[in-house]
């Protein structure tokens, strides 16, 4: 894996000049939220690096909230930057779910095909992050094009994949490349890796957490469910949630629409049995869905731990107490 | 971009629209091209602008460009279905899913058990089985209904019954005056067959709770429990494994099923909540 190092603001004229041809989404600062952004003259120098973590999930830029998948547009190729570890290893299972050779999306293909992704060390965590709980490390080390850290003012890039090597062209000219990540990288992530175990030093690891939640009858459901309003936030933020709803449009159109497992009548079969009648029916099927039945289907838990439930929840249900409930 | 769009359905005519019963109608459909699907795999089928449902075709595998769909009057698509005169154009998706595997029945005594609209996907199965009857060595058939005029299909039987290897029995829950057959609920037809149930192979197709009296009775028979094929029923939108929909404890019923052995399915909530009533009694 080739290696660049470049200063800041050679960095920032380079992207400066690839915006003018490719649309770049990148995380920016606004009030106390951090989300993607196109990049703009007037925002190029906002850019919130190496931090946790986007409100958006990665997911939203290849399943689109709202998609007509019957019509055919043409994606244009498009650079992502600054997706942090969390959402990278969330494409593990929607690739899988979406890629799958028997039913390929070419939606979904065509969008990830015409992306470059850049992702991007975590070095300031959030308070709900826990990645690491869940055996992902805070820095990218797969489903990415190139890698970006940025220390004093200097950013170093690491190319992960071919199209990354092929984007990086573009502008090597520019770049110096250089033989081994600079010491103060690794210095950075163990000090993120400390930071996390601190943060979640109670919280269960996955195996411990899917034998709770499997033996966990109803009770903590109910407890829960009574601050649950059904709103499917929790489901809309998650990197891995994938659960959808076609909607009919006149000339035989779909639209494929999120949907969430959260939702009153999201198993509700004609007839009207309902699998998922009440609210804590449908919150354990949440948490089932995560620890248990994506593992066994897809080999990877569906959880990244990057807290954006936790944030979402109007209802202020706090994901890790539940679990560490369950798992007591 | 996409030359297989997943998504997009082909254009079918509904040539022709018959009345089954006062709430079943069979749908006679057909396109310019042909459609390959393995008996009990589903379609999606698209109202235009309306919405799309799952269903088993009723007619044989072996007819490619012509298709039959009966159904039910149950929900907000299958009552549009319902309002449709004929001559429109509907869209279909698929095959999708896993149908029975008919090979595996290959030198075996046949069980089908049917109740209500349950008898459209196993008339397809019958259609492919009576293909190839040569290859089974019994293929016994056991019906029920409400009443004899909930019965689909009625003109059917009689051809069913001049097939050698055929037996048919039916049973109705209420008799009217002309009705000379068994009066009980489907299951009750099983005390009437003589098979050797240890190793029969058993499709079980209807309402669900017929489904899972129908798996109960013929474990008592007997009947091993990855000899039971049961098509499950869940909410369905994509049918490709991917809108998280059909989700039945961890088995996506699209993509795994519809079609499921017994032992497959007996850990799912539904199926332990059901046994759960009998434990001690």
């Amino acid at each position: 894996m080739r290696k660049y190092s470049v200063s800041l603001k050679q960095w920032v004229k380079i992207l400066n000049s690839i915006s003018a041809e490719i649309d770049i989404f990148a995380p920016i600062r606004k009030d106390e939220y951090l989300d993607y952004e196109q990049l703009t003259e007037d925002n190029i120098m906002s850019i919130s690096y190496n931090k946790a973590i986007p409100t958006t999930p990665l997911k939203s830029f290849f399943f689109p909230i709202k998609e007509n998948v019957v019509r055919e547009d043409e994606d244009k190729q498009r650079v992502i930057l600054g997706a942090p570890a969390c959402d990278l290893s969330a494409l593990n299972i929607l690739d899988k779910i979406f890629l799958d050779e028997q039913f390929l999306d070419t939606y979904y293909k065509d969008k990830r095909d015409n992306t470059i992704i850049i992702g991007s060390d975590c070095y300031e965590i959030s308070e709900n992050c826990h990645c690491t709980s869940y055996n992902i490390d805070p820095y990218p080390k797969e489903n990415c094009d190139i890698s970006l850290s940025l220390i004093d003012y200097k950013v170093t890039l690491q190319v992960f994949s071919k199209k990354g090597e092929k984007f990086i062209k573009r502008f090597s000219q520019e770049l110096k490349e250089i033989n081994k990540l600079p010491p103060e990288i690794q210095k950075k992530r163990e000090e993120t890796i400390e930071k996390l175990a601190i943060q979640n030093k109670d919280l269960p690891n996955i195996e411990e957490t899917r034998k709770g939640v499997e033996k966990e009858g109803t009770i903590i459901w109910k407890k829960y469910a009574e601050d649950c309003v059904s709103c499917g936030a929790c489901a809309l933020v998650c990197p891995t949630c994938h659960c959808f709803l076609l909607i009919d449009k006149e000339n035989f159109e779909k639209i494929k629409n999120w949907d969430s497992c959260q939702y009153p009548s999201f198993e509700k079969v004609a007839g009207d049995e309902d699998p998922l009648a009440h609210i804590y029916d449908r919150l354990k099927n949440r948490y089932l869905c995560k620890y248990v039945h994506k593992p066994d289907m897809y080999d990877e838990i569906a959880c990244t731990g990057c807290g954006r439930c936790i944030e979402a929840c109007i209802g202020k249900i706090n994901k890790n107490e539940l679990i560490a409930e369950v798992c007591e | 971009m996409a030359e297989n769009n997943i998504y997009k359905p082909i254009k079918y005519k509904v040539d022709k629209i018959v009345e089954e019963t006062s709430n079943i109608k069979t749908f006679f459909i057909s396109s310019e091209k042909d459609f390959e699907f393995d008996t009990g795999q589903f379609v999606e089928v698209t109202l235009d602008g309306i919405g799309e449902a799952p269903y088993t075709p009723s007619s044989s595998p072996y007819i490619k460009n012509k298709m039959e769909l009966t159904i039910m009057n149950a929900g907000y698509v299958t009552g549009k279905m319902h309002q449709l005169k004929g001559g429109e154009t509907i869209g279909i998706r698929g095959p999708f899913g896993k149908g029975y595997p008919i090979k595996k029945f290959y030198g075996t005594e046949i069980l089908i058990l049917g109740g209500g609209v349950g008898l459209a996907p196993l008339r397809c199965l019958i259609l492919t089985l009576l293909e190839e009857e040569d290859k089974f060595k019994k293929i016994n058939i056991c019906f029920g209904a409400k009443t004899p005029a909930d019965f689909i299909y009625k003109d059917w039987f009689s051809e069913l019954e001049k097939h050698k290897k055929v037996r048919l029995l039916r049973s109705v829950d209420v008799p009217d005056k002309d009705w000379d057959g068994t009066v009980g609920v489907v299951t009750v037809l099983l005390d009437e067959i003589k098979a050797n149930y240890q190793e029969i192979n058993s499709i079980v197709c209807g309402p669900p709770i017929m489904m899972k009296f129908g798996a109960k009775k013929l474990l008592e028979l007997g009947v091993n429990e990855k000899n039971i094929y049961l098509s499950m029923e869940t909410n369905m939108s994509c049918g490709l494994g991917k809108c998280g929909h059909c989700d039945m404890d961890g088995l996506y019923v699209c993509k795994d099923g519809p079609v499921f052995t017994f032992d497959e399915v007996k850990h799912t909530t539904e199926m332990k909540e059901f046994f759960r009533l009998f434990k001690d009694k």
